[in-house]
C-alpha cells in the first residue's frame, strides 16, 4: 500500500513538471508582448524596454522558466499585469467559488448517477432500464451551458427560487451563497451524471455475471442483498476511473458554466486573462488546474486501494 | 422418507430456434449420510441439475417436475422462502474456488454472512462460529485470521472457505459442483477427504458432481451416469461397477485411463467414445446416445429407452439390454 501510494506520488510530481514545462513553452511560442500589451502599440522603444526590463522579459527564458517554476514552489506566484495585484490573492478569492462548484457538482452527480446505475442494471431491459438509459443519452447529448440556460428560465425567471445568476459571497451566509451555486452546480453535474449511470450500469451488470455473486446467492442471500452487498463494491473500481477522469471535463465545464451565471470563479479568471494578455495569471492557473487533476487522479488511486484489497497488499495475483 | 427426491424433472430453455430441452426427465434419490455421485460428460446436464436443486437456474430457464427436500417441492415454493432454505437446507460447493468468493470482502465476514441472515445471529456471535467453520475445514484462525482477503489465500484454501461457508449454518443437503477440477492434484484428495469427514459428521447428504470415475469409486454411496440432460444408468455404486449395463457408461469406464501394476501407464492407446455430446438443439428422437452407440437398432431411433430395472436399485435405460444384445 505504501509503496504503491509513494510511486503514485513521484508519478503526480513528474506530471506536474512536464504540465509545467508544456504551458511555460507554449506561451513562450505564442505571440503577444505583455509588455507592448500593457503600453499599447504607439509605446516608446525604450519605455518598452524598460518595462521589459522590470518583468524580467530580457533574461533569458530558461531562467525565467526556473524563476517561474520556484515561485511557485515557494507560493511565489508574481505579480498580475492587468490587475496589479499578487497573483496568489486573485486565485483564493476565486477558489473559494470554483472549489466550492466543483464539489457540489461532482457529488450532486455521484449521489444521482450511483443509484440509478445500480437501479437499472437490477432492471436490466426492463422498462425503467430502458427509461434511465434513454434519459442517460439525452443527459450527455444536451450541452451544459444549454441546460443551464433552462434551468435559469425555469428556476429563476418562472418560479423565482434562485438568483439567476451573480455569487452572493461567502460573508452573506452560507445558504445565499449555497443557493447562487445550486444552479451552476446541476448544469454542470447533468453530463457527468449522464455518463456516471451508464457506467456503472455497464459495470454493475458485468459483476453481476461474476460467480461470488452466485456464490452469495447460494448463501440465501435475495437478488438484491448481492447486488448490494456484493455486486457494487467491485462495479465501483472502474466507476471511480471514469470518476477522476471527468473530473478534468468538470474543471473545462466551470470555464463556461462560470460565463453563463456570472460566477466570479477561477474558470472566469482564466478566460479573462487569456482575453488580456495576462499571461503570469494564465500560466499560474493552469498549473493550478493541472495540479487539481492530477491530484484527484492520485486521490482515485487511493480509492483504488480503499475498495481492493489486492492493490493494498502490493503484488499479488490478480 | 428420502432427504432430496428429484421427479421428473425436466429444465427447458426459450431460445431464438425453439426450446431447448437442457434436463429430460431426471429422476434423482439421496438419503441422509449418504453420498451421491452425478457423472458425465461437459454439457451433460451435471452442473444444471445442481442449480435446479439451489434454485439458481439461470434466468430464462424454466424448470418442471418436482425437486422434493424434506417433503417440500422446491420447484413450487415462492422466491422467499427459496432464500431462507438456501444456505440454510441445501448448500453449495463451486467449481471454481478462484471466482467463486468475493474479492473484496474478507473470509470471516464471507463465512458469517449466511449465519447473521439466516439464524439472525450478531456480528459478534457470527465471527465466533465462522471462527470454528473455518477450523473445522483445516484453516485456524491463528493462521488465518477472518481478515484475510481471497487473493492471499491458495486455490485449496480457498475451497476449504468455500466448503466452510457451505457449512456454516449446518445444511441438510451439499451440493458440490465439481469441487476439485481446479485444484492440484494432491489438494484434490484432501478436499474429497474432508468432505466425506463432514458428510459423516453432520450425517448431512452430499450430491458430488463430477467426471472423475476414481473420485465416485471412492467418495459415493450411489451414482448417475447422466448424458444429454437424460440419466442413462443409475444405483449402488459398487453394483454399477461391477456390473455397469448401459453402452456409454461402458463407453466412459473403457475411456478411464488404466495403470499396470509396476505404476507405468501401459502403452495401449486411451479408448475413446467416437463422435461427441449432442448440443440440446439438435438431440436424436430416439435414445440420446444413438448417434454414438454401437449397439443401435432401428428402435433405437424412433424412442427413447426408459429406465429398466437390472438388479436392486439398479437400473439403465437401454432397449439393448432388456434384449440381452449388450452381453453382461
Amino acid at each position: 500500500m505504501t509503496l504503491f501510494l509513494v510511486k503514485r506520488l513521484i508519478m503526480l510530481v513528474a506530471t506536474l513538471l512536464v504540465a509545467a514545462v508544456v504551458v511555460f513553452s507554449v506561451l513562450e511560442i505564442l505571440p503577444g508582448d505583455p509588455a507592448l500589451v500593457m503600453l499599447g502599440v504607439s509605446a516608446q522603444p525604450d519605455t518598452l524596454a524598460a518595462l521589459r526590463a522590470e518583468m524580467g522579459l530580457d533574461q533569458p527564458a530558461w531562467l525565467r522558466f526556473f524563476q517561474w517554476v520556484g515561485g511557485l514552489v515557494t507560493g511565489e506566484l508574481g505579480r498580475s499585469y492587468t490587475y496589479d495585484v499578487p497573483v496568489s490573492e486573485l486565485i483564493v478569492e476565486r477558489v473559494v467559488v470554483s472549489l466550492p462548484l466543483a464539489v457540489m457538482a461532482l457529488t450532486l452527480s455521484t449521489v444521482i448517477a450511483i443509484p440509478l446505475g445500480v437501479i437499472a442494471a437490477s432492471r436490466h431491459n426492463k422498462p425503467l432500464d430502458i427509461a434511465l438509459t434513454g434519459a442517460a443519452q439525452f443527459g450527455i447529448a444536451i450541452p451544459n451551458f444549454w441546460f443551464a440556460i433552462l434551468l435559469i428560465l425555469l428556476f429563476s425567471v418562472t418560479l423565482q427560487w434562485v438568483p439567476a445568476g451573480g455569487f452572493a459571497g461567502w460573508d452573506a451566509g452560507f445558504w445565499p451563497a449555497v443557493q447562487s451555486l445550486l444552479l451552476p452546480a446541476f448544469a454542470l453535474a447533468l453530463p457527468q451524471a449522464a455518463i456516471l449511470t451508464r457506467v456503472t450500469r455497464s459495470s454493475v451488470l458485468e459483476v453481476l455475471q461474476e460467480d461470488f455473486v452466485r456464490t452469495a446467492r447460494a448463501k440465501g442471500l435475495s437478488r438484491n442483498a448481492a447486488l448490494w452487498r456484493h455486486a457494487v463494491r467491485n462495479a465501483l473500481i472502474p466507476v471511480i476511473t471514469i470518476l477522476g477522469l471527468q473530473f478534468s471535463f468538470l474543471l473545462a465545464g466551470t470555464i463556461i458554466i462560470e460565463n453563463v451565471f456570472y460566477l466570479p470563479g477561477l474558470g472566469r479568471l482564466l478566460f479573462q486573462a487569456i482575453a488580456q494578455r495576462d499571461l503570469i495569471v494564465v500560466k499560474d492557473l493552469v498549473v493550478l488546474l493541472a495540479g487539481s487533476v492530477v491530484l484527484v487522479n492520485f486521490l482515485v488511486d487511493v480509492g483504488y486501494a480503499v475498495l481492493d484489497p489486492r492493490l493494498r497488499s502490493g503484488g499479488g495475483h490478480v | 422418507m428420502a432427504l432430496l427426491s428429484i421427479e421428473n424433472l425436466c429444465v427447458e430453455l426459450e431460445g431464438p430456434e425453439g426450446t431447448y430441452r437442457l434436463l429430460d426427465e431426471v429422476n434423482l434419490l439421496l438419503n441422509k449420510g449418504q453420498c451421491l455421485g452425478l457423472v458425465g460428460e461437459s454439457g451433460c446436464g451435471k452442473s444444471m441439475t445442481a442449480l435446479a436443486i439451489m434454485g439458481l437456474l439461470p434466468q430464462g430457464m424454466r424448470a418442471h417436475g418436482s425437486i422434493l427436500v424434506d417433503g417440500e417441492d422446491l420447484l413450487r415454493a415462492e422466491e422467499e422462502r427459496l432464500c431462507q432454505l438456501r444456505g440454510r437446507k441445501m448448500a453449495m460447493v463451486f467449481q471454481e474456488p478462484m471466482t467463486a468468493l468475493n474479492p473484496v470482502v474478507p473470509i470471516g465476514r464471507q463465512v458469517g454472512e449466511g449465519l447473521r441472515l439466516h439464524l439472525g445471529l450478531t456480528r459478534h456471535e457470527s465471527e465466533t462460529r465462522a471462527t470454528q467453520s473455518l477450523a473445522r475445514v483445516g484453516l485456524p484462525v491463528e493462521r488465518f485470521p477472518l481478515g484475510l482477503f481471497p487473493h492471499q489465500l491458495s486455490g485449496g484454501q480457498r475451497q476449504r472457505v468455500v466448503i466452510a461457508m457451505a457449512l456454516a449454518c449446518g445444511p441438510d443437503i451439499l451440493v458440490a459442483d465439481e469441487p476439485t477440477t481446479a485444484l492440484d492434484v494432491t489438494v484434490q484428495a484432501q478436499i474429497l477427504d474432508l468432505l466425506a469427514e463432514i458428510i459423516d459428521e453432520f450425517d448431512m447428504g452430499l450430491v458430488l458432481i463430477t467426471h472423475d470415475l476414481g473420485v465416485v469409486a471412492e467418495t459415493t454411496d450411489t451414482m448417475a451416469v447422466m448424458y444429454a440432460g437424460r440419466v442413462v444408468e443409475d444405483g449402488p455404486t459398487d453394483e454399477v461397477f461391477r456390473r455397469m449395463a448401459h453402452p456409454y457408461t461402458r463407453g466412459l469406464f473403457a475411456a478411464m485411463p488404466s495403470h499396470s501394476s509396476d505404476g507405468a501407464a501401459t502403452r495401449t492407446p486411451l479408448s475413446t467414445i467416437p463422435g461427441r455430446v449432442p448440443d440440446a438443439l439438435s438431440r436424436p428422437a430416439g435414445c440420446p446416445f444413438v448417434t454414438r452407440c454401437g449397439f443401435a437398432t432401428d428402435v433405437c431411433h424412433q424412442s427413447v429407452p426408459q429406465m429398466e430395472a437390472l438388479g436392486h436399485r439398479h437400473g439403465a435405460a437401454c432397449f439393448n439390454i432388456a434384449r440381452g444384445e449388450v452381453d453382461q
